[in-house]
Parts: C-alpha cells; structure tokens; sequence
C-alpha cells in the first residue's frame, strides 16, 4: 500500500483519538467515581484524594455483589455448554446431511434470530410457575438457552457447512458413523467457532436483564445486572459505591474479552445477528 | 426409523428446547393477547379488542413513536458515523488499529444495565456533562438531562450511539478489507478522489454490511429495554417510554396482560417487517 | 472402543433432554386458558395458634419505607425473640410497587412484605394471609385504633368489611412542608404559613432573595405529594375520599381540583421549583434540602428522622395551609404497614413481630424515625422537627383529615400521576387534560 499524504493520516488518528475519548470517558469517570470516599457526592470527574478499594468491599460484602455475581456465573455456566453441544448435534445435521424437511427446521431455527425478549417474557412467567420452574436458575437457563438457540444452530450450521465435504465423505467410506464422523473427524476442527460461539453465549446470558427481572424475583437468586438494576433505585446517593458495583458487573466480561479478543471481536462481527 | 430420518435424532434436543422455552411461549403470547386477563382471575375472551387499543392509546402508540426515534439514534447515527470513519480510514493500513477496534467494541460488550447507570450518572445535576458544560462557559444549557422533556428521549438515543457506533465501524472497516485492492488501484487510475472512491467502490461493496448493521442496530433499538428502564424508566411524563417498558409495566404491575402481549406481538411483527425489507432491499440491488 | 462410548453417550444425552423438553411443553399447554390455574392454593388465612415454635427461625422481610427505622424494630425485636432473625430487604417505593404483586405470587415471597397499593390485589388472590384470627387472639382491635385497622381490612372490591384483616400499622404516614429555618430568616421569613395566600408570599420571597424556594423530587413520587397537598386543601374531603374508594359518578375534576392544578402550574412557571424537579428523585431532593439547596420541600414524614439527624434545630414542619388561618388540617397519609405471605413457613413467628409493633417500645422507635405511633398517647412528644410533624399529625388527626394518598384509587394510577405532574411542571399538559386522564384511569377501574 501507498503511504497516505501526511494531512489525510493525521486527521484520521486526530478522529480516532477524539472516539477513543468519547468511548473512554464514560468508563474512567464512573471507575474514578469509584474511587471516591463511600457516601460522599461527586461531582463531575475529580481525581480521588486518595486510592481506596473500600467501596468495593462494600458493595462486595454488605451490598450482596458476590451473590449476585454467584448467580450470574452458575446461570452461564450452565448455559453455555449446554447451548454448545446442543448447536453442534443440530448445525452438524442441518449442515452436513440431506434431512427431509432440513431446509424448513433450518428457516424454523432463523426465524428466530429477531425474537425479542418482550415477546415471550409474560407467558414464560405465567408458564413456569406451572411448571415450578419460576425462582430457580434451571428455568432462566433452559429459556436462555432457547432464546440464544437460533443464533447458535446457524452459526454451526454455517461452520459445517463450509468444511471440506471431501472430509466427511471419507470419514463415511472408511465406515465411519455419523456419531464419529461428527466428534472424531468435524468437532476437532471446529475448536474457534465453537470457542467463539461459547464466548458470545456467556456474553449475552451474563447481560440478560429483562428475562431475570421477571423469572426470578428471589432477591438472593438476582443475576448482577438485575441486582444492578435494583441497586441504582435503592442508592442513588451513594454515587461511590454505585460506581463501585457497576464495576464489579462489567469486570468478568470484560477481563474475558480481553483475554480473548480475537475470537470475541470475530464473533461480534460476523455474527452480529444478535446483539 | 428410515435412515435419511435418523439425522434428525440431532436435530431434536436443540428443537425440543427451542420449541418449548421460546415458539411456544411466542404462540402463548399471541394467545393471551386476545383476552382481557389481569393474571390472576379468569380471562375473558376480547378478540382484537387490546390490537384496536394498542393502535389508538396514545400512550401505547407514543411509545412505539418513541422506540422509531431511538431507530434514528441506534441506527442511522451509528451508521453514518461508522461509514464516515470507514470513509477516512479505509485507504490506507494504519498501525495502532488493532487497539482502536479493541477499545471501541467496548460499550458493545459489557452489560446496557451497567452503561444505563454509568450514563445516568454522567447525566445527573453534578454529573461530567454538566460539569464539562459549565467548565466551558456553557453553563447556561446545564440541565437534568434525563428529565428534561425536549432533551430525555436524545439523551436516551446518545447511549445507544454510543453503544452502537464502534460495532458498524468495526463492521465497515472489515468489510472493506475484503475489497479487491485492484478496485481502489482501478479507481485511482481514473483519477478518483477519495470521496468519488468511497462513493463507487467501498459504498457498493458494503451493502451486505450495512444491511447486518442496520438489522441489529433496529432491532436493538425497537426492543430496548434496559437503557430506558435505569436511566429514566419512561420520564419526564411519556417522553422516554418505549413498548419493552410498557409490555413490563402493563403485564407485571397493571394486571393487562392481554394488552402486554398484544403489544408484544405488534412490535415483533414490526421488527420482523422492517428486518425482511431491510435484508430485501440489501439483495435486490445487488 | 471409543465409538461404543461415543454411540452411548450420544444416546443417553438427546433422550434424558428430549424427555425434560416435552414433559415441559406437554405441562405448559395445559396452561394455556389464562386463569384456570392461578391463586394461591396455600392457607387464606393464619393460624390459629400463635405459640412460636421453639427453634432458630429466619423471617424475610421486604419494605419500602423508613430503612432506619426498620432495622431498629428489628433489633428491637431480636431481643425479645433471640430466635427469630429477620433479614430486611429494601427497595425504593416506585420499584416496591412495580414489583410486589410479582414478588408476593413468586414461590419465594418474602415472609413479611410492607403494604403498598394492589395489596387489595394480593389479597384478594389469596397471596397474603387474613389477620383475622391473630387479631382476636393477640387482641390487636385494643392495641391499633379501629380506624388504622380499617383501612387494612380491604376486599377484592376495594369496600372496607372489617371481617378480614391484611397488615398491621407500624407507624402512620403524611405528607407536608418541611423547611430550612435558617435560611428561611435570610429571606425574611419568620414562622409557618397560616394561609396558602402567606405560604405563596414566601415562596415569591425566597425566590426574590436568590434562592431556590421549593424542592420537588418529581421524578418519582415528589410530585404527586404536592399535587395531592393542594387538593387536599380545596377540594372537600368528603368528595376526595368518595372519589379514592370509586363511589358512583365520583370525579376528580372539579372546580377545586382545577384551581388546585392550576396553583401547581402556577408556582412552576414563576419558577419556585427546583431547576430540575422532573430529574430529581425524592431521596435526592431531601438531600439537597439538607445541603441548603431550597429553602422548603415537600415530602412525608419518613424524611423526618433523616432531617433531624442532618440539620438538627434548623429543620422545621408544616403542613400545606389553607386559604384561611381556621382552615381544617387536611393531609395525605398512609399507615406503614406489614402484611404476611400466606406462602411462609412461619405465620407464628411473623405474627410475634406483627404483635410487636403494637407494644410501646416499638411505639419509641417509630416515634424517633418521625413516624406517629399508632396510638399517640403511648410516648411522648419528640422535641425538633419530630416534634412538629408530631403535633401536625395530631391536629389532622383531631380534624379527621387523614386522606388516603391518590394512587391508592388503582394500581396503575402511580404513572399517571407521576408522569402528568412532571407534565404539568414542564407546561406539557393542561390542568383539564391532566384531570382527564386520571378520571380514565378511575373510570377503567370503577367504571363496569
């Protein structure tokens, strides 16, 4: 590539850096708000006199922000493996083999990919305390699950179906079943999508808010962004420690998507269906 | 069991969770949303009663005003500025990019609850925006942004902006690196200038991306919820509320809950249709 | 080897998912007429015995008022019963009323829950207990004025029977003008209005000295205590109350109430709210009261502990005037009250702490937060600021001018409110219009 007259360089970077502030300010004065005496008003963006991880004890300890994030992390735990083996069984299916009717469950599966949550949130109240399930995280698990299926099924489904054909065939000949050919042959080869998929799984059930504000109305059971949700009403003076607990709620997605940028960055743009 | 069926023993747990926990909760919605029902007592059967209402309740009908103003915010500001930036960037490779797209994929990434609080805090009396107001002589405008009638609904659309922008950015800018590099050479050749370039080649190329970006960005903002609900929860009077709020507040602490699934149903034959012409238009052109 | 295992396992997985999957779908569907299934199925009612079992007990309690003041009943109550624990939870009033009907139907429903509107709601789905016989047995009908009891007594039908009882008062509610003593002298202001026409006078006073005169928190509740303050002043309480329970052909436009509305709008447009009333909560307009930012506020009773704490001596009370000095003492007021789940493991336990709030000592800790003790001979009157909205509450009490807040007419009456008088604040709505939507709102709920 050719270099760019220097004028037209400089003005990009000048751009780049005026969003990168635009992005950044939000969350430096909300971390340095956090940083604040507990209790104290803050106004604006004042640099802390002193640093003090207090008001993230509290919000830990007293505020509950560990129950929170306990319930959080077992809700995503239990979605994103389950989401995983699931999509895998039915995009290798849909992807690889010539079902009868596979092309209209396929349409079936994407049609729900604009499902919004307000669709279908008053019902599945109603439906499962008939079933027990309200209160418990099996019932928030089972409904995420669900809710992210149509995105998982197509973005395996895709993945399938653009591995070598050849693979599979050769597989079949040397006698292998579909069962082996799927966890001996495919799975194996589909390490990042299925990486990236898990990622983007555990993103979306760590951020669900309307679904867990209304399934589970057990406080000690609240994920930590329905616990946010509440914890702003209850303490919207105490701007330190509310700072403090919206930290501790971003930090566990955001340490992963550092620590795994290349695939979360991936997955969000070519699967941005769902967001 | 025919073995072109046997494919479908697959296919059926993954069916199995979809149908249950999401179409038949869907189909459930539309049901209920031909009954008076307050969720307690015995419904009554009202046939399209609660669409007519949703339809002519000006509340109801605000609400989805609101959510297709917020389309403005979520979509087309997030859009343009992703595609001017693309515009800016595209031609040339830059070092550094990589922490850029880190950093601007943020907002995308962590919770809109946690984004909704750090904004509302930014917007309060003593909150930076104000502060950086008066700091710069402007401390005439300063304002409770959020409960401000002429300014709640923009300030709610900003954090979508803010939220959404890096996403198309990104989405543009990796588009554009699947452009053949003769198109631009090409281009150049015929002695275009940046903006005749970015008009007939990169603009062209990124159709297929902008009609991604545009689905999400819409769907987000038709179907926003948490934003609204922390940072103003539908104040100053109606002027933030959006249907995810009413559908909410109709169903849970109203007793309608016909209404709220009939609304629930309106805006997601709304998402779907404006979905379908979107990818429609995407195609056709090509 | 490995392919036996792989076949094994590909066949238990789907089959055990499969089977949860469609035993799920096939309950649901038997769900599907909406009613047929829903209700408490639990006991209506307490029962008869009130012996606390001997063992460790844990009480969830959920509420929305006077955090403070909660925690030192229950420590109170603690010492008397080292065996009951109970964990309070506190959420804001407007999330608590969002909220309650949902958190009282859940399996979970906390044991104990403050009662709010819809609780006529609750109760009449069988989700919280009759009190009935708790109060012959710990003979609440000597311990709670008859009339605190009635207002508890609610039926599906909004009528007060008196047969069934659903909470018991902590502590009374009511709403006024609390104000800054200090700087109201800087402005020339020496006492409490005796009319509306003297209050009037202050405020243009206040606003006239460069402060701001009065702080509104309307982006909650704040707004619609203000409102429901002037009402209380023009409209005959008799009208109002009839309008509240839904009595036939009540309405809530009036002459009085236009001119009551109209005085709202009117104080905004001279600008004797806070800049930012519409953006400013209650808890956060107390705040700035206490910081100096307005010279009076308008809030409840349940300000008051906090106010005495901040501001000691410079504190003061009072209630709307009228427009003459003799004018009836009108204000609106709610008990605080608790209700039990009808889904608790202990109803005993529950109602120990129920009966306790009827006992002087719990009478002093009410008293202390700024709240009336049920009955208002057991404990002297607090000097300061509790004082004042002590003797206030007296004098309403004398005059029977206790009216019910306004969004008690019907569980979706609080947005309207809100949501009209931060209108009314910003000129976004007529004073006719805004009475209009609230007589729909009445007329949806009374109307059939």
């Amino acid at each position: 590539m050719n270099t760019a007259p220097r004028a037209e360089r400089w003005s990009g970077y000048a751009l780049l850096t005026v969003l990168a502030i635009a992005v950044i300010v939000p969350f430096l004065s909300v971390f340095l708000a956090s940083m604040q005496p507990s209790g104290e008003p803050v106004v604006g963006m004042a640099w802390p006199e002193q640093w003090s991880l207090e008001n993230y004890r509290n919000a830990w300890s007293v505020a509950g922000f560990s129950e929170l994030m306990r319930s959080s992390l077992i809700i995503a735990v239990g979605v994103v493996p389950a989401s995983l083996v699931l999509a895998a069984l039915a995009g290798y299916a849909l992807g690889t083999m010539r079902l009868p009717g596979g092309n209209a469950v396929a349409a079936l599966f994407i049609a729900g990919l604009t499902i919004p949550v307000e669709l279908i949130v008053v019902p599945l109240y109603f439906d499962l305390r008939t079933v027990g399930l309200s209160d418990s995280y099996l019932g928030v698990i089972l409904v995420e699950i669900a809710l992210f299926m149509p995105f998982s099924v197509f973005w395996m489904r895709t993945h399938f179906r653009t591995t070598p054909q050849s693979l599979v065939e050769a597989a079949r000949i040397d006698g292998a079943s579909s069962a082996t050919i799927l966890f001996r042959v495919l799975l194996p080869l589909a390490r990042p999508p299925l990486m990236t998929l898990g990622l983007l799984v555990f993103m979306w059930s760590w951020n669900q808010f309307l679904l867990v504000l209304v399934l589970i109305q057990d406080a000690t059971k609240r994920t930590a962004p329905a616990g946010l949700g509440f914890f702003v009403g209850q303490n919207n003076t105490d701007v330190p420690m509310l700072a403090a607990g919206t930290i501790i709620v971003m930090l566990p997605i955001t340490l992963l998507y550092l620590l795994f940028q290349r695939s979360f960055v991936s997955g969000l743009l070519q699967g941005a269906f769902k967001g | 069991m025919g073995n072109k069926w046997r494919g479908y023993l697959f296919v059926l747990p993954a069916l199995a969770v979809y149908l249950a926990f999401a179409v038949l909760p869907a189909l459930h919605t539309a049901y209920l949303s031909f009954f008076d029902w307050d969720g307690v007592t015995l419904g009554s059967w009202t046939g399209l009663d609660n669409y007519a209402e949703v339809f002519q309740d000006p509340g109801l009908r605000g609400s989805v005003l609101n959510a297709l103003v917020l389309v403005v915010f979520f979509a087309f500001l997030p859009i343009l500025m992703g595609l001017a930036m693309t515009g800016l960037l595209a031609r040339h490779r830059r070092p550094g990019m990589a922490a850029f797209r880190l950093l601007f994929m943020l907002p995308q990434v962590v919770p809109l609850v946690a984004v909704g609080v750090t904004w509302r805090w930014l917007y309060g009396d003593d909150g930076v925006l104000n502060e950086t107001l008066s700091g710069i002589g402007l401390g005439g405008v300063t304002r409770a942004w959020l409960g401000d009638f002429d300014w709640a609904l923009v300030a709610v659309g900003v954090v979508g902006t803010w939220v959404l922008s890096g996403l198309c950015m990104m989405l543009f800018l990796s588009g554009v690196q699947k452009i053949d590099t003769h198109l631009y050479e090409a281009a150049r050749l015929d002695g275009a200038g940046a903006v005749r370039e970015f008009v007939s080649v990169t603009l062209p190329h990124l159709r297929g991306e902008i009609a991604v970006a545009l689905t999400v960005t819409t769907v987000a903002a038709l179907a926003s919820f948490d934003i609204v609900y922390v940072t103003t929860g539908g104040g100053p009077g109606e002027e933030t509320t959006v249907p995810g709020l009413l559908v909410y507040r109709l169903a849970f602490s109203d007793g309608k809950v016909g209404l709220a699934s009939a609304l629930g149903v309106v805006l997601s034959l709304l998402i779907l249709v404006l979905v379908y012409v979107i990818n429609r238009l995407s195609r056709d052109e090509r | 080897m490995t392919d036996t295992r792989f076949q094994r396992r590909r066949r238990r997985v789907p089959t055990a998912v499969c089977t949860l999957a469609l035993a799920l779908l096939l309950t649901a569907c038997t769900a599907l007429t909406p009613g047929s299934d829903t209700g408490g199925n639990g006991p209506r009612t307490v029962p008869r015995s009130t012996a606390v079992p001997d063992e460790d007990i844990t009480l969830r309690l959920t509420f929305a008022d006077a955090p403070v003041m909660v925690d030192a009943l229950i420590a109170a109550f603690r010492k008397k019963h080292p065996r009951i624990t109970i964990e309070p939870s506190y959420t804001q009033f407007a999330d608590y009323v969002k909220n309650i009907k949902l958190s009282m139907a859940s399996e979970t429903a906390p044991d104990i829950a403050q009662f709010a509107v819809g609780m006529d709601d609750i109760a009449a789905r069988g989700d919280i207990l009759d009190l009935a016989p708790y109060r012959d047995t710990y003979g609440w009908d000597r311990d709670f004025p008859a009339a605190n009891l009635e207002q508890l007594s609610g039926s599906g039908e909004q009528a007060t029977t008196g047969r069934h009882l659903y909470g018991v008062p902590a502590g009374l509610s009511m709403t006024g003008i609390y104000y800054n003593k200090e700087l109201a002298a800087k402005a020339g202001i020496t006492g409490p209005p005796k009319t509306l026409a003297e209050f009037e006078r202050q405020l243009a006073a206040v606003k006239e000295a460069g402060m701001t005169p009065l702080g509104v928190g309307a982006l909650d509740s704040g707004g619609l205590h203000l409102w429901a303050a002037l009402v209380n002043n023009m409209m005959p309480p008799r009208d109002y109350r009839d309008w509240v329970k839904g009595a036939d052909g009540a309405t809530i436009k009036t002459k009085e109430t236009l001119a009551a509305t109209d005085k709202l709008t009117e104080w905004s447009r001279k600008g004797y709210f806070n800049e930012s009333a519409n953006g400013t909560g209650q808890v956060d307009s107390t705040g700035q009261f206490t910081r100096g930012d307005s010279v009076f506020l308008i809030n409840g009773n349940w300000a008051a502990g906090q106010l005495a704490q901040a501001m000691g001596d410079k504190a003061g009370f009072f209630l709307m005037p009228g427009e003459k000095p003799s004018a009836r003492a009108v204000s609106s007021g709610f008990s605080v009250s608790y209700a039990i789940s009808s889904r608790t493991e202990h109803p005993e336990a529950a109602g120990a702490f129920l009966d306790f709030l009827g006992s002087p000592e719990a009478a002093k800790i009410v008293v202390a937060n700024g709240f009336l003790p049920p009955d208002a001979g057991a404990v002297p009157t607090p000097k300061g600021v509790l004082g004042e909205v002590a003797r206030e509450h007296k004098r309403v009490t004398a005059d029977e001018g206790m009216n019910h807040f306004p969004d008690f007419t019907a569980p979706n009456m609080l947005d309207p409110l809100r949501a009209g008088v931060q209108k009314l604040i910003a000129g976004r709505v007529s004073p006719g219009g805004y009475l209009d939507s609230l007589q729909a709102v009445w007329k949806e709920r009374n109307g059939k």
